[in-house]
């Protein structure tokens, strides 16, 4: 009797766990917290959470915590995105018991749409603050009437250069990407060193030069995604590469800001990078290069923009907070007040600021590094005014990057960029429909 | 049982009784921490990721804002796994990959212990514990050191290579990186490969080389008609671990991914089902390819065993 209780008891225990882990195992992300009711403001203090894998951020939020005694924000330190921070993000979205707020990068905005994590904020009343954020950024968070995150930090692109490079060349600073190739044509003659490299394996940047010549990949419209990734803007940027590459005018063997980059760079090899603001940091880890790179803006495409925003990160207030007014007002405090801005550039190096007016003050003057020259308002700032305002992300946006990447490999046996785009194409809608999504591709 | 007994016996039955349900209890007693972390850690997942194998979901609206719903999709996501051709190619990939390295390192591991138990050996337990270290070393740390000697501009082997006798080495290329990781995977475990097999070594009977010797047989005659035929059942055992290590291959591929554009985000089985699941957030393919690669680990040792027991025989 005693020994079957006990048997019982383990067998029941055993079954009640398994019942429970089953049942948290049913496909998470079912039910949508924005057509249920908003929540409230609190009537009393509270402690919001923010999950990100910027360094230090906590400092920032000291300095809020410290005026808004009813609002206490604690940070914990995430892996950045792909890295394990989503894989921790998702998991704790399935077991209701995420953060209030999280850092989602702009491009995996629409992901974690999908399996129902953030918050609408346009029913908190975000929009009194639309007008002190970038338009494009605003727009990159922004899908069918609703807002899904408060953008946090970006990249506008620009050119950096090694002037001493080009000058022993007689060329001058290429504006075009005519003028560019041809720059490149020399650089490849004379034999020492290479004008850029082409990261045949992360897509984000062709993705970028796509957007700078004019291209919309994908726009949601009421009826379902509308794909247009072969259009002509796209296809010219993969022309002009495959061409770059077939006359080895570009490396492809490594991609920028990998040792094997910094390793070229720092033996004069590579002669000018186009890339976002924020590798302003990243080129201060090239051994002894201080005073020897400057800052341009990027080469422009026959049509299309001056330059292209990459990478960048939003603040999301995901579907399991509690408090959902408080952590939009936290963000937007965060991203567009002159002091949120200043401590989260000095604590945690954050990216070009998305707010419209403020840059920060450490990126007012000129940089050591950089000979002096101040080329944050010089070439970044203008860089924000000559973006693409019809860029959107969608929600298979790393598929789609590592579907091309798989493509742009195949360069290297034979294929070509051109093909690439076609095959992605046809591949990314198949994705779409077996994620049980609408889509068609653009009349044209 | 008792009931059919006859009423005699029916006391010392009843006696016996308690104690042998105490004694059929206890085993279950103390399995039962065992069992529970077996069946919460090893068995459930099997089945939650079958279950999940056989699920898909669709989605209204843009992003499943307007509904989402679950169902039973019999073969579907097997369909998909199948027809992802870069997921079809890591197998193909890691037959290969298996095909030239498991024979190496077996061969080597063989040659590396024969010669350590040899009666010539100087320093024996010296080198065995060299030639085991690698193992001790973690994949990740390990695949870390190797990629310094493999990307150009920091490896020393490229530029010597290149200055001394004009050779322009690419280890990390599309064509050479998959050897790469072969290198490093040999480099970590034929030591340890070498110990499974010393051990069998020796446990072969001192009466066994005494009475080779004493019938003229050489060190050479030896190592073939005594010692490989004794220690064939490590042999066996070490092929099959590494058949099976080599579908598992993931750490190397993930980490040089960061120095080599020529690996894709499907490398390998298990990158494949990982990037499927943790970086495309779709767990029901990724569970089918998860299923898939089990049971081809399963038919490759199966059949394997299948043919070193009919050989034997």
């Amino acid at each position: 009797m005693n020994a079957l209780s006990r048997r019982q008891l383990l067998t029941l225990g055993v079954g009640a766990t398994a019942a429970t882990i089953l049942a948290g195992c049913s496909t998470p992300g079912t039910t949508s917290v924005n057509t249920q009711p908003t929540l409230p403001p609190a009537d009393g203090p509270i402690r919001l959470t923010y999950w990100s894998w910027l360094k230090d951020l906590q400092k920032v939020a000291d300095v809020w915590n410290a005026q808004n005694p009813d609002v206490q924000v604690e940070v914990s330190w995430i892996q950045g995105g792909n890295a394990g921070g989503y894989q921790k993000l998702y998991s704790a979205l399935a077991a209701g018991s995420g953060p209030d707020l999280a850092q989602v990068e702009m491009r995996s905005l629409p992901e974690f749409m999908l399996v129902n994590g953030v918050t609408d904020l346009s029913r908190y009343g975000v929009q009194q603050y639309r007008d002190r954020y970038d338009e494009t950024l605003w727009n990159q968070v922004s899908f069918t009437g609703g807002v899904y995150a408060i953008p946090q930090d970006s990249g506008p692109v620009g050119m950096y250069y090694r002037p001493d490079l080009f000058e022993a060349r007689g060329l001058d600073i290429p504006a075009t990407r005519e003028e560019w190739f041809a720059a490149g044509e020399v650089f490849r003659d004379e034999g020492s060193a290479l004008i850029d490299v082409f990261p045949i394996s992360d897509t984000s940047g062709f993705a970028g030069y796509a957007g700078q010549a004019g291209a919309t990949w994908f726009r949601a419209d009421e009826d379902g995604w509308v794909i247009d990734m072969a259009d002509e803007a796209t296809l010219e940027v993969a022309r002009f590469f495959d061409r770059a590459i077939d006359e080895r005018i570009v490396g492809t063997s490594y991609n920028p800001y990998t040792p094997a980059w910094f390793a070229a760079a720092a033996r004069d090899e590579v002669a000018s990078l186009v890339s976002a603001s924020w590798g302003d940091a990243l080129m201060t880890g090239i051994s002894g290069a201080e005073g020897k790179w400057r800052v341009a803006p990027a080469p422009t495409w026959s049509t299309g923009f001056g330059s292209t925003y990459q990478g960048g990160s939003t603040a999301a207030v995901l579907a399991t907070s509690r408090h959902p007014k408080e952590a939009m007002e936290f963000a937007v405090w965060m991203t567009t007040s002159q002091e949120g801005i200043d401590a989260m550039i000095a604590n945690s190096g954050i990216g070009w600021s998305p707010a419209r007016d403020i840059i920060g003050t450490a990126r007012e003057g000129g940089s050591e590094f950089f000979g002096g020259q101040s080329y944050n308002t010089e070439v970044f700032q203008p860089a924000t005014q000559q973006q693409n305002p019809d860029w959107s992300w969608w929600p298979v946006t790393q598929q789609t990057f590592n579907i091309l990447a798989d493509g742009f490999r195949r360069k290297t046996s034979g294929g070509t960029l051109v093909d690439a785009i076609a095959t992605t194409e046809a591949q990314v809608i198949e994705v779409f429909r077996n994620k049980g999504l609408t889509i068609r591709k653009a009349d044209r | 049982m008792t009931t059919t007994a006859p009423r005699a016996s029916a006391r010392p039955e009843a006696r016996r009784r308690p104690r042998s349900t105490a004694v059929s209890r206890a085993p279950w007693i103390l399995l039962a921490p065992f069992l529970a972390l077996f069946g919460l850690t090893f068995l459930l997942p099997i089945v939650v990721a079958i279950g999940q194998s056989f699920t898909s979901v669709t989605r209204e609206g843009l992003f499943g804002e307007a509904g989402v719903t679950s169902q039973f999709a019999w073969f579907d996501n097997y369909r998909q796994a199948l027809e992802d051709g870069n997921f079809i190619a890591s197998i193909g990939r890691m037959f290969l990959f298996g095909i030239v390295q498991v024979p190496i390192m077996i061969v080597l591991c063989t040659i590396l212990a024969l010669l350590l138990e040899s009666a010539a050996a100087k320093l024996p337990g010296l080198f065995r514990a060299a030639y085991f270290l690698p193992y001790g070393i973690p994949g990740v740390i390990a695949t870390i050191l190797w990629s310094f000697l493999y990307v150009p501009g920091l490896s020393p082997i490229i530029d010597i290579a290149s200055s001394a006798f004009g050779l322009q080495l690419d280890f990390l290329g599309a064509g050479t990186v998959l050897w790469s990781i072969a290198n490093i995977v040999t480099w970590t475990y034929t030591g340890y490969n070498m110990m499974i097999i010393i051990a069998q070594l020796k446990a072969i009977p001192t009466e066994l080389y005494e009475a080779a010797r004493v019938d003229g047989a050489g060190p050479w005659r030896i190592a073939r008609s005594i010692q490989l035929p004794l220690i064939r059942p490590a042999l066996v055992l070490t092929t099959v671990f590494s058949i099976i290590g080599t579908l598992q291959l993931f750490a190397e591929a993930q980490l040089l991914q960061v120095v080599s554009p020529a690996i894709d985000s499907q490398y390998t089985p298990n990158l494949s089902a990982y990037t499927t699941a943790f970086a495309y957030n779709d767990y029901n393919v990724a569970a089918a390819q998860s299923v898939l690669i089990a049971l081809v680990a399963f038919v490759l040792s199966f059949v394997f065993l299948r043919l070193t027991n009919r050989s034997s025989k």
